[in-house]
């Protein structure tokens, strides 16, 4: 182990720890200036690596490493970029793994050591941040690039990001597994990371990729759609402005009505109860039963002026009163004279009497029961008739028989 | 009981549009083209026919033959669609604006009630835009607050099938397909008159950002 390696990597570490605020800052807001830290921390920070300054007289920044190491951790995809250089990456692989080789060959086994190590840290890398990107892409999906509000900024963040994943196809397509394989011979070690470890990723990650670009595609149809539609309305509102006495035409006087205006008017109206249906009656009587109030509709009563009444009218309306009263006085009398019993409706039907059957019926009965209970004892009354059919107690009259006791 | 059919039917012959978020039972029924092949049948018999929107997704019913009758009832329909597309343009924009995403209101776009308030009035420009919707025929508000003219706004809306109000304890209004069938109405315009309304659109706002 390297003493000295290790000692100063604490030390940055620690350095790290101690001044968390001013490098958290730093991340969130983008730079600090050198007002806000004191310029010990300051030197020591730069002295570390990790902050810089770009420009002269600029903002301290946080260098790119440490930053990657934040956003890597936090799992931070705000403004987060990979940049996977695949050319240069292999590039290296095969060196390192030819170094190894090379190291194995002359038995040089500690150094071979370290070369795989490195090398092991290289392919690792490589297939991490190939994931990582992935992963990037899809998360600025899920949220359908949320960081940016208007649909226009959202469309061209889809057409970077659709650019993004062919860059990425294009690069994986640099990965050669002939060349990798027969870089890597037949040592084991070399065949697990150079084949199986990259080929694996390399799977993951195209599979993945047609996926992005599947939903990138979707997304995009969607915020065209979208912009499509904004547009219309803006585009409504600003002719209609322009052109105040815009009508379209109507349509519905084309000989070919358009199918989107050719909308049957309402058929069905709400079914009435039928109060004779008896499998319903339950259900009626609870509906009636809810009723609390009965508001009917009142005609409102229209009050007619006072007027003067003449008492010839209502002398004629008495004459039509008594005369259905003198008819049933004669018929009493029919039945003294004659002491014979005869029915009421027989003795209408005799003397052709024009008052309706029921009425002369009743005024028969009510003449009966006006009479003195003296007088009343002179005649006997029965009614004929049976009791109804269906409501008992009630009982229907068909006939009076009158005659003298 | 009445099967699915006989419900599909009814809401249909009631002059209702049906879609995912208005009824999602019957939207499905409707999407299964032997379902549409077995309701068309009880449709022609009244001289009607199952229509759908360009992408299928809305239902209603139109009429099979059209007489002297039926164009005289198109005609007026037309009359009022035509009358209150300026009202509903503007309103989807307003709501468009208020809401801050860019994104336009169509079918299954939830808009919280009291959230749209609050923002109309915190900002005088949108509760200025409300004013002047609400006073259209359409909704015929006559309210002087914003509270009053955005709920009649609403209720209007609800009334004509364009919001959905899922819960009614909740103040949360769901957009029903007959936005989508709104947008179409303009797009047909839009096609029909030639006005290239999206070109117009484009270019305004090239020049307002230039400005």
């Amino acid at each position: 182990m390297n003493q000295n390696l290790f000692q100063s990597g604490v030390k940055l570490l620690n350095a790290l720890s101690r001044h968390s605020e001013v490098i958290m800052r730093a991340y969130l807001v983008g730079s600090v200036s050198a007002s806000d830290i004191s310029p010990k921390v300051l030197d020591q920070l730069l002295q570390l690596g990790v902050l810089w300054r770009p420009e002269q007289d600029g903002d301290y920044r946080l260098k790119g490493a440490v930053r990657n190491l934040l956003e890597g951790s936090l799992q931070d995809e705000r403004n987060r970029q990979i940049d996977t250089n695949m050319a240069s990456a292999l590039a290296a692989i095969k060196t390192l793994a030819q170094h190894y080789k090379e190291a194995l060959h002359y038995g040089r086994f500690a150094e071979s050591q370290g070369h795989l190590n490195d090398l092991r840290e290289h392919v690792y890398a490589l297939t991490e941040s190939l994931a990582n990107h992935v992963r990037l892409l899809f998360s600025r999906i899920n949220n359908e690039f949320g960081y940016v509000s208007s649909v226009d900024a959202k469309i061209r963040e889809n057409q970077l990001a659709q650019s993004q994943v062919t860059d990425l196809l294009n690069q994986i397509e640099l990965i050669r597994f002939d060349e990798l394989s027969e870089l890597a011979g037949n040592n084991r070690d070399l065949r697990h990371l150079l084949v199986v470890a990259l080929q694996q990723s390399f799977t993951r990650v195209t599979k993945e990729q047609s996926a992005v670009q599947a939903r990138l595609l979707e997304l995009l149809g969607r915020f065209r759609e979208f912009r499509g539609k904004t547009r219309l309305l803006k585009g409504f509102v600003l002719h209609s402005d322009q052109h105040p006495d815009f009508v379209p035409k109507d349509y519905t006087r084309f000989s070919q009505i358009p199918m989107l205006f050719n909308q049957a008017e309402p058929l069905l109206r709400a079914a009435a109860v039928d109060p004779n249906n008896v499998e319903q009656e339950a259900e009626l009587q609870h509906l009636v039963g809810q009723i609390r109030t009965i508001n009917r509709q009142r005609k409102h009563e229209q009050h007619s002026a006072a007027k003067s009444i003449s008492i010839e009218v209502l002398a004629a309306v008495e004459m039509d009163d008594s005369r259905l009263r003198e008819a049933v006085e004669q018929y009493f009398c029919h039945v003294i004279d004659s002491g014979e019993n005869i029915t009421a409706l027989q003795y209408h039907q005799w003397r052709a009497l024009d008052f309706d059957t029921e009425a002369w019926l009743y005024q028969v009965i009510g003449g009966y029961q006006s009479l003195d209970t003296e007088e009343q004892r002179f005649f006997a009354i029965e009614a004929t008739g049976e009791p109804h059919p269906v409501y008992s107690g009630n009982y229907l009259i068909h006939d009076v028989i009158l005659g003298l006791r | 009981m009445m099967n699915q059919q006989g419900r599909v039917l009814t809401q249909l012959l009631q002059g209702q549009f049906i879609c995912q978020i208005s009824d999602e039972e019957a939207w499905r029924y409707l999407k299964n083209s032997a379902n549409r092949d077995a309701l068309e049948p009880h449709l022609n018999l009244l001289n009607r026919t199952l229509t759908s929107t360009a992408d299928g997704d809305v239902f209603f019913v139109g009429y099979t033959a059209l007489g002297e009758d039926e164009r005289k009832i198109l005609g007026q329909q037309f009359q009022e669609v035509s009358s209150s597309l300026r009202p509903l343009v503007d309103w989807l924009l307003l709501v468009q604006q208020a809401q801050g995403s860019d994104v336009p209101v169509t079918m299954g776009t939830p808009i919280r009630l009291t959230e749209l308030q609050t923002i109309i009035e915190d900002t005088p420009a949108f509760a200025e835009q409300l004013e002047k919707i609400s006073r259209y025929r359409l909704f015929g508000s006559t309210s002087t607050q914003v509270d009053g003219q955005i709920k009649q706004v609403f209720k209007r809306l609800t009334d004509l099938g364009y919001l959905l109000k899922p819960n009614p304890e909740k103040q949360i209004f769901i957009a029903t397909g007959k936005i989508d069938y709104l947008y179409e109405v303009l797009r047909f315009i839009d096609e029909t008159e030639s006005l290239s309304l999206a070109e117009q659109a484009q270019m305004a706002s090239e020049q307002g950002s230039l400005l």
